[in-house]
C-alpha cells in the first residue's frame, strides 16, 4: 500500500530519458533496501557513516504542507518520498523565525543571540564555527554549498568553509531555484566517486509569498480567475484568536499587508491558494536533486536534512509571513533519511527538536566531536529508535531580539521585554494557540516553572553584550 | 543608541518610503512601472504557424514601485516549420542573471508536433553556467535529451506555451486542459489555459488592444500571455516576473 503510492506521488519526477517509459522501476527512489537488513548490518559494524550528506533548505515553508502528511491542498512527490523514506517531526522548532537569525543557528548549533544575528543581513560571530568550516577542519567530506546563504549576503560567491555554487538572485525563487536544482544536478552527475562530500541545497521557496504579498496587497473587487472560487482552500481554525495579545505582535499584525489592504475573507483563501502553488513549486526542484541522487547512484549512502529556516502565517492568527512566536512561523517541516539506517515513514509527534539540532546530528553522523557550547542536540538515537537524550523544551527567539518563546512538551511560553503580557498556551488541549492561559491562576505555578525554565536557559547563553537587550534576558527574573 | 540599533532605523526609514504596488503585474502595470520600454511592432507579414524568432527580456518585480524592479536575463525562441507542416521546431536559449556575475544558460531544440498543443515529441536540453570571467563551469552541466512515442497525450512545455498560444483564437470557448512538462524535465499537473478577453493598454506612446490568456495549475502562480490584434505574444506576466518581448523577429 505504501509502496504503491510512493509510486504514484514520484510520477510527477520526469525521468530525463523518456518521460512516457516511467513506471515503478525508474521511481524507487529513495526505498532501495529495508530497514531491517540494513539496521542488522550497521549493528555489526557499529555507528556507519553516510558517505555523502544533503542538507535540503527552504525558506518559509509552514509544516502542514507536505502532501503525505496530511496537506491536502498540495501535491508533493518529491516531499512525501522524503517523509516516507525517513524519519518526520512534528514538533520540531527554528531557532528563530527570521531568515538569517534562524540559518546562523542551523549552521552553528548556537542561538541567534549567541550567533551575532539577531536581525536579517549580519554574518555569523567570527569565532564560532558554521558547520562548513567545522567539516573543512575535521572530516574528509568536501562541503559545497548551493543558493541561499543570507548571512549576511542573500547570495554570495564566497562562504567560509564552503566551495560555493553561487546560483540565486536575491526575492526571486522561481528563477533561482531551478538554476540551483539544475547546478546540483550537473555536480551530482559530473562529480567523480569517492570523495565523501557535503553538500547544501538552499532554496529561496516559498518566500516568493513576500513578493506575492506586496503585488496583492490591495483587496481586488472579485476573485481575478472565478474559476478558481471552487478549489481556494479554506480559512485555518485559529483564523480569529485571542486579541489578549504582546504589543509586538499586534504591531507586526497591523503592519502586513492584510490589514493594510483590507483582505476579504476570499482574498486571504487566494493567498493561501497561492501559497501552496509556490510549495509545488519549490517540491519540483527538490524533486530534481532526489532524482539526480538516484540517477547517479548516491541515495543508498547519503543522509538527506531537510529543513526550514522559519514557517508560513498562513491567515492562522490573521497573520502573514513569519517573526512571530505563533506555531505556523516558529514550527518548520524537519525529516531525516537514510535509507537502512534511519527508521522508515516514522512521523514522531512526540520528540521536540529544533534548527539547533543539525549541526550536533550532522557531527554526529560524522563521527566527529560538536564543536563547544551546543545549544542543540543529536537526533540520531531518536532517527535510529534507539534510546538517547530529548530536549525538555526548546526557545526560539523573537523580533530582534525583544522576544523569547519556551515550548515543553505541553505548554509554550512566550514573553517580550519591556511588556507586561505573557502567553501561556496548553498546546494538547489548544494547539491553535487560541486561548491565552497566563493571567488564569490554576496555571501559575506552570507558568512560574516555564519562566525559571527560561531564565536558566538564558543564564547558558554566551550572548555579546551589544546585541539589543542582551542584558535585559541575562539578567531576567 | 547602539551603532546597530542606529543602522536598524536607517533601514527602517528606507524601507518605510517605498511604494508596496499592490495589484498583480499586468501590461499596464509594467508601463507604469516603466519596464516595458518601446515594444517593437509585430510585421505585418507575421504568420504564428510560419518562422519566427521572438526574443523577450526577463524582467522582475520585488512588489515596491521605486526600487528592485530590474532585468534578469533573456528569452529567445525561434519557430521552424517543416515542409510537411506535420511538425515544427523550437530552438530555445534561455539566460538567467545569477550572483556575482554567473549566468545559467539554458539550450533547447525541441520537436513538436503541428497540433494544438504543441506537443512535443524528441528534444535535447542542455544547462550550463558561464562564470563571471566568461569561463564555462564544466562541473555543473548537465544534458537531457529524449524522445517520446506517438502517444503524446496532453503534454506541453512552457516554451511551447510562447508558441501555440499565438495560434489559438481570440475566442472565450478556448479552455485547454493538459500537463505541464517545465524545463522539459518536471511534470505539472492540471494545468488549464483560457481565453480571458481584450484590454486596452499603454505600450509606450501607443495604445493596443491586448488578448489575454490565462494558464493556471499545479505547481505555478497564474500566468497571462498578452498577444496583440496579430497574435504575435508580446509580454507574459507570472507574479512577480514577466517576459517582454524586446526586438523584432524575423
Amino acid at each position: 500500500m505504501e509502496k504503491s503510492k510512493t509510486t504514484q506521488q514520484s510520477a510527477n519526477l520526469v525521468s530525463r530519458r523518456n518521460f512516457l517509459k516511467l513506471g515503478g522501476s525508474a521511481v524507487a527512489i529513495l526505498s532501495g533496501c529495508t530497514f531491517n537488513q540494513r539496521t542488522q548490518a550497521s549493528r555489526r559494524t557499529g555507528r556507519p557513516k553516510p558517505n555523502n550528506i544533503v542538507l535540503i533548505i527552504t525558506d518559509q515553508q509552514h509544516i502542514d504542507t507536505i502532501a503525505a502528511g496530511g496537506c491536502r491542498h498540495v501535491q508533493t512527490p518529491a516531499l512525501d518520498s522524503l517523509k516516507i523514506s525517513g524519519v518526520s517531526f512534528t514538533q520540531s522548532y527554528t531557532a528563530n523565525p527570521l531568515c538569517s537569525p534562524a540559518r546562523s543557528a542551523v549552521f552553528t548549533g548556537r542561538t541567534s543571540s549567541e550567533a551575532h544575528v539577531h536581525i536579517n543581513g549580519r554574518p555569523i560571530r567570527s569565532d564560532i564555527p558554521n558547520l562548513g568550516q567545522w567539516f573543512s577542519q575535521h572530516t574528509d567530506y568536501e562541503t559545497f554549498y548551493a543558493g541561499k546563504w543570507h548571512l549576511p549576503r542573500t547570495y554570495t560567491s564566497n562562504i567560509p568553509g564552503f566551495e560555493v555554487i553561487h546560483t540565486g538572485i536575491g526575492g526571486f525563487g522561481y528563477l533561482c531555484d531551478t538554476a540551483m536544482s539544475r547546478a546540483c544536478e550537473g555536480f551530482l552527475r559530473n562529480r567523480s566517486k569517492g570523495q565523501p562530500f557535503l553538500l547544501v541545497a538552499s532554496f529561496m521557496q516559498p518566500h516568493d509569498i513576500c513578493e506575492w504579498l506586496r503585488l496583492n496587497m490591495d483587496n481586488p473587487p472579485k476573485l481575478r480567475y472565478p474559476e478558481l472560487a471552487g478549489e481556494l482552500p479554506e480559512l485555518p481554525h485559529n483564523f480569529e484568536y485571542d486579541k489578549n495579545e504582546p504589543a509586538s505582535i499586534k504591531q507586526r499584525r497591523r503592519g502586513c499587508e492584510p490589514a493594510k489592504g483590507g483582505w476579504s475573507k476570499e482574498h486571504w483563501r487566494y493567498y493561501r491558494w497561492s501559497y501552496y502553488r509556490n510549495i509545488e513549486n519549490l517540491d519540483a526542484e527538490i524533486g530534481r536533486i532526489l532524482r539526480a541522487l538516484a540517477d547517479y547512484g548516491y541515495t543508498d549512502d547519503t543522509l538527506i536534512v531537510f529543513i526550514s529556516d522559519h514557517g508560513e502565517g498562513m491567515g492562522h492568527h490573521k497573520m502573514v509571513r513569519k517573526s512571530s512566536p505563533y506555531n505556523e512561523a516558529s514550527r518548520v517541516p524537519l525529516l531525516f533519511s537514510w535509507p537502512g539506517h534511519i527508521i522508515e515513514n516514522k512521523t514522531d509527534m512526540v520528540h521536540l527538536a529544533s534548527g539547533m539540532d543539525i549541526m550536533p546530528t550532522l557531527c554526529d553522523y560524522a563521527s566527529i566531536k560538536s564543536p563547544a557550547n551546543m545549544r542543540g542536540i543529536s537526533l540520531r538515537s531518536i532517527l535510529e529508535g534507539d534510546s538517547g537524550p530529548s530536549h525538555e523544551f526548546v526557545v526560539t527567539e523573537v523580533n530582534s531580539n525583544t522576544g523569547r518563546m519556551l515550548r515543553t512538551n505541553r505548554y509554550k511560553y512566550i514573553v517580550y521585554v519591556d511588556d507586561p503580557v505573557e502567553q501561556l498556551f496548553d498546546m494538547n488541549n489548544d494547539p491553535g494557540e487560541t486561548k491565552n492561559l497566563s493571567s488564569n491562576s490554576r496555571y501559575a505555578s506552570i507558568l512560574a516553572d516555564h519562566r525559571k525554565m527560561l531564565k536558566d536557559w538564558e543564564h547558558r547563553l554566551d550572548v555579546q553584550p551589544n546585541i539589543p537587550h542582551a542584558d535585559v534576558w541575562r539578567s531576567m527574573g | 543608541m547602539q551603532l546597530n540599533q542606529i543602522e536598524e532605523k536607517i533601514m527602517a526609514k528606507k524601507k518605510s518610503s517605498r511604494t508596496i504596488v499592490g495589484t498583480p503585474l499586468t501590461p499596464v502595470l509594467l508601463g507604469e512601472l516603466k519596464a516595458l520600454g518601446k515594444l517593437p511592432q509585430t510585421p505585418a507579414d507575421f504568420k504564428p504557424d510560419g518562422n519566427w524568432v521572438n526574443s523577450y527580456r526577463i524582467c522582475t518585480c520585488h512588489g515596491y514601485r521605486e526600487s528592485g524592479n530590474q532585468d534578469v536575463g533573456s528569452l529567445r525562441i525561434e519557430r521552424l516549420a517543416d515542409r510537411a507542416n506535420e511538425t515544427f521546431t523550437l530552438k530555445v536559449n534561455q539566460r538567467i542573471n545569477q550572483t556575482d556575475g554567473l549566468t545559467n544558460i539554458v539550450d533547447v531544440v525541441v520537436k513538436c508536433r503541428n497540433n494544438q498543443l504543441a506537443s512535443p515529441t524528441q528534444w535535447e536540453v542542455s544547462s550550463r553556467f558561464i562564470g563571471a570571467d566568461g569561463r564555462e563551469i564544466a562541473k555543473l552541466q548537465s544534458k537531457d535529451s529524449s524522445a517520446t512515442t506517438e502517444s503524446v497525450g496532453r503534454k506541453t512545455s512552457d516554451w511551447c506555451l510562447f508558441e501555440l498560444v499565438q495560434r489559438l483564437k481570440f475566442d472565450k470557448s478556448i479552455d485547454l486542459a493538459f500537463e505541464l512538462l517545465e524545463g522539459l524535465s518536471i511534470a505539472k499537473q492540471d494545468q488549464r489555459l483560457k481565453y480571458r478577453g481584450a484590454e486596452t493598454a499603454k505600450l509606450g506612446d501607443r495604445q493596443a488592444r491586448l488578448h489575454c490568456f490565462s494558464q493556471i495549475g499545479r505547481g505555478i502562480l497564474p500566468t497571462e500571455y498578452w498577444l496583440d490584434d496579430n497574435h504575435r505574444l508580446l509580454i507574459v506576466c507570472s507574479m512577480n516576473k514577466a517576459y517582454i518581448l524586446s526586438r523584432p523577429g524575423k
